[in-house]
């Protein structure tokens, strides 16, 4: 007998809300089409099937950069930010500020279209970490510092929501989808202070030619200092799904609350003291501070570890509860395939991706290892095994049951969308490998090899890195038709005729093991715990950036070799 | 909530954190027993302006890359099997990478700074060496090359041939004719216990002795004077192998 999983928590939501949170997943999903049809190109551009500087009028570098820019940044906000609303809204029971949360919607929008206006029109093909002194219009700066204020009021206006909730339920845990919620936008805030004071303080007045010159070592560390955290912005959404609702969708409860708690709060403490690992191969830091970094980027990898402990723990628990057997033979009565618990699959074969992307990933925080695979094929290859691997599936299966529930919509295509995780899981395998093994050859990441070392014609022409040339095809390839797909099926959700007035309603599971572990209770120890750490790991590299004064450097145009003057 | 069930979660994260620190002291241990480090702050050498290949000796090198959209300076170098390189590392514009594939060199390009590390080509063969940041619209053009060969013109020893150790920069220039490394007095300030010490100048004011005060001192010695000294050091350019090298001695004086 199926069990009974259903009953999903349902909370009617006001109609403000509503609109709110489906126009914040349906307007990244129009631009997630551009997104994922600039991914097609890179791996064909790569690939040396298109071989020239631009197709359809649009350059390799101005591609890459809106691939970046959409997919990881301008999607992930807007979903991490309805997705908090939704979460926000349903467990804790309580209507929203919807002034403010229209605000935040105003903002992030507007600044996504500001950002988008120099990226698509050419002048701001600086890729998505924007690395001064290449020079970005600065209408590029200032609408994503306006897409990051926006997100900020959205959790702003969440406090004092939860604070009451809290004075309402004094001797009741905070809700586990609460508490990565506040996780995620505590490590967003962290990360994004001081990316704001490298593009308010150090990029816009170059941008205008207020400035002439730009400390690029400083802009790097800033920019580092955002740009790991906000890998774990990417990643917890995907995290509150998979210990609150993964569980359920596989039959059972959550194997531990504790392990729960625990991963959100470690990661607000440690996701952040751990920029320096992408700079293992730059000048300007030494290696003392580039150690310590790496320590700290290894602890960072234990809740990751534990989260595959109790998530594997939790899924055998919920088959077992209907009727899994064995050793191993419980894996074969989960719902992989169960098209009401479809979500099941998008969670579970992120997980799977996970393993590999996580495995990478401490490869890549291994100091000295960082030498072979530093800027090579090996880090996308990484990357699309984590943010496009876990996040990426956690983020479209979101957004398609919110899509949906919300709007009262039943999803068209039932039974081809259990298998989008798969075919997605297939075509980032397929892709990924491929790049790992040139990537230890030396292949370089954003780079548009057709024209050269894919080029038989070219002096650079390299035979050997082959293997991604071939399997960073097929699994592009793979990947973009799997999301033609999943566009159908969310777009044809859209557009399709209400079957019910909608709600919002998430599968909510309750912990199978409740402990009650007082150092994971309060969020404030752990935030002060964020503080010490970045203090103790980015002090000493500020003083010694401050103390060798490095001469400053003018803006350039990606385009020429000379220094664009003003 | 029994205590057994936490029992097993707690060993589950200590095992866990015990793998990760056993992965840091694997790290740990290559580090110090292969030698296999990354590259650290430099503060005692100038950004460059210009790419050249130094004979320093039989098969050792100081190559000076200069990285420029979209070129490598020198492009084309031909050195013999078991050389060792001292590879540094500056830009004229943006930021730049380089990595040589078959080696464990890979650096990135910082404007405002120099980058450094040491290659040892044991094999015969042409080293790509590849651009590997972003750097503009022809960023996928920019590489050079190193080819590693027994026909490759003998080394001549040049007369600009530099030392390597600290202690023959410090004969090649004579630094000892005016500086002691004892603590004696001499016309200059002694090395002994400098690197490090607060230093007053003769216009009243307090410098650090650290990395690129030696550098200025040494480059332009008359810029600031030791308080109680007479401008007397002449100007003293040096190669940034030379400069390092001397540094990092006057820092074992204590």
């Amino acid at each position: 007998m199926k069990s009974a999983v259903t009953p999903y928590a349902s909370v009617d939501v006001e109609p403000g809300l509503k609109k709110i949170i489906l126009f914040e997943i349906a307007f990244p999903m129009i631009l997630l089409v551009l997104g994922i049809t600039m991914g097609l190109l890179q791996v064909l551009f790569r690939a040396g099937i298109i071989r020239s500087q631009s197709f359809l009028g649009i350059n390799y570098y101005q591609g890459l950069t809106l691939h970046g820019a959409i997919n990881a940044i301008v999607f992930t906000t807007f979903f991490a930010v309805a997705f908090g609303h939704a979460i926000i809204r349903s467990h804790t029971g309580k209507p929203l500020l919807l002034g403010a949360a229209w605000w935040s919607l105003i903002l992030m929008t507007g600044g996504t279209l500001m950002a988008a206006v120099p990226m698509l029109t050419g002048s701001a093909s600086v890729l998505y970490t924007f690395y001064p002194p290449l020079k970005a219009h600065p209408a590029f700066y200032i609408g994503l510092v306006l897409l990051v204020i926006g997100s900020w009021i959205a959790f702003f206006s969440w406090i004092p929501i939860v604070q009451q909730w809290k004075r309402e339920n004094l001797n009741t845990k905070m809700p586990l989808g609460v508490l990565g919620i506040f996780a995620t936008f505590i490590v967003w805030f962290i990360a994004t202070i001081p990316v704001a004071i490298e593009i308010l303080f150090l990029l816009i007045p170059w941008s205008l030619g207020w400035t002439p010159t730009v400390n690029v070592p400083l802009a790097r560390m800033l920019f580092w200092f955002f740009g790991h955290p906000l890998v774990y912005f990417w990643l917890l959404p995907a995290y509150v799904m998979y210990y609150t609702m993964l569980p359920k969708l596989a039959g059972g409860k959550l194997y531990s609350d504790f392990a729960g708690r625990f991963t959100f709060l470690w990661l607000i403490a440690f996701s952040a003291p751990i920029g320096i690992h992408h700079q293992y191969t730059e000048p300007a830091i030494s290696t003392t501070w580039k150690f310590v970094h790496a320590f700290f980027t290894m602890l960072v990898a234990i809740p990751s570890l534990v989260t595959a402990f109790t998530l594997a723990a939790s899924m055998e628990h919920g088959s077992r509860e209907n009727g899994g057997q064995g050793l191993f033979g419980w894996w074969k009565k989960l719902p992989f395939l169960d098209p009401n618990r479809w979500l099941f699959g998008y969670l579970f074969a992120g997980l799977f991706i996970f393993i590999f992307g996580g495995i990478t990933g401490i490869v890549n925080a291994s100091y000295n290892l960082d030498n072979v695979v530093h800027n090579t094929s090996w880090m996308p290859a990484h990357f699309h095994q984590t943010v496009a691997g876990p996040v990426f599936l956690a983020f479209i299966g979101g957004s398609l049951l919110l899509l949906s529930t919300l709007s009262g919509k039943e999803i068209v295509l039932k039974r081809l969308n259990v298998w989008i995780p798969y075919l997605w899981t297939l075509g980032i395998m397929t892709f990924s490998t491929g790049l790992f093994i040139t990537g230890v050859a030396g292949e370089p990441r954003r780079t548009n090899l057709g024209l050269s070392y894919a080029n038989p014609a070219s002096p650079l022409y390299q035979p050997s890195w082959r293997a991604a040339r071939v399997a960073g095809t097929i699994g592009g390839v793979i990947m973009f038709l799997t999301m033609l797909l999943y566009f159908v099926i969310f777009f044809g959700t859209l557009l399709r005729k209400k079957s019910s007035a909608g709600a919002l309603a998430f599968p909510v599971t309750t912990p199978y093991h409740d402990e009650d572990v007082a150092a994971v209770q309060s969020i404030r120890p752990w935030l002060v715990a964020a503080v010490i750490l970045l203090i103790v790991a980015y002090t000493m590299p500020f003083v010694e950036l401050a103390r060798a004064r490095y001469e400053g450097a003018p803006p350039y145009s990606p385009a020429s070799p000379v220094a664009s003057r003003r | 909530m029994s205590t057994t069930t936490i029992g097993i979660e707690k060993r589950i994260v200590a095992a866990a954190a015990l793998f990760v620190l056993a992965l840091t002291g694997v790290i740990a241990l290559s580090v110090r027993v292969f030698g296999i480090g990354l590259p650290t702050c430099l503060t005692d050498v100038r950004p460059f302006r210009e790419g050249k290949v130094i004979v320093q000796g039989p098969k050792r090198y100081e190559i000076h890359y200069l990285a420029r959209m979209w070129k490598f300076e020198p492009a084309d170098i031909s050195i013999t099997p078991g050389s060792t390189a001292d590879i540094y590392l500056s830009t004229a514009d943006v930021t730049h990478g380089m990595q040589i594939p078959g080696t464990n060199l890979n650096l990135m390009a910082v404007p405002g700074t120099v980058n450094y590390a040491r290659v040892k080509f044991e094999k015969a063969g042409d080293y790509l060496v590849v651009c590997n940041e972003y750097c503009g619209i022809s960023h996928h053009q920019m590489a050079a090359r190193i080819h590693v060969t027994e026909s490759a013109a003998p080394p001549p020893v040049t007369a600009a041939a530099t030392p390597l150790g600290g202690q023959e920069v410090l004969d090649k220039y004579a630094c000892t004719a005016c500086h002691s490394l004892d603590g004696s007095p001499m016309p200059g300030p002694t090395f002994k216990g400098l690197y490090g010490s607060r230093r007053t100048m003769a216009d009243g004011t307090i410098v650090i002795a650290d990395e690129a005060y030696l550098r200025e001192a040494i480059e332009k010695p008359n810029a600031r004077v030791v308080k109680g000294f007479d401008p007397l050091m002449p100007e003293t350019p040096m190669s940034p192998a030379e400069l390092r090298a001397l540094t990092q001695f006057i820092k074992t004086i204590k």
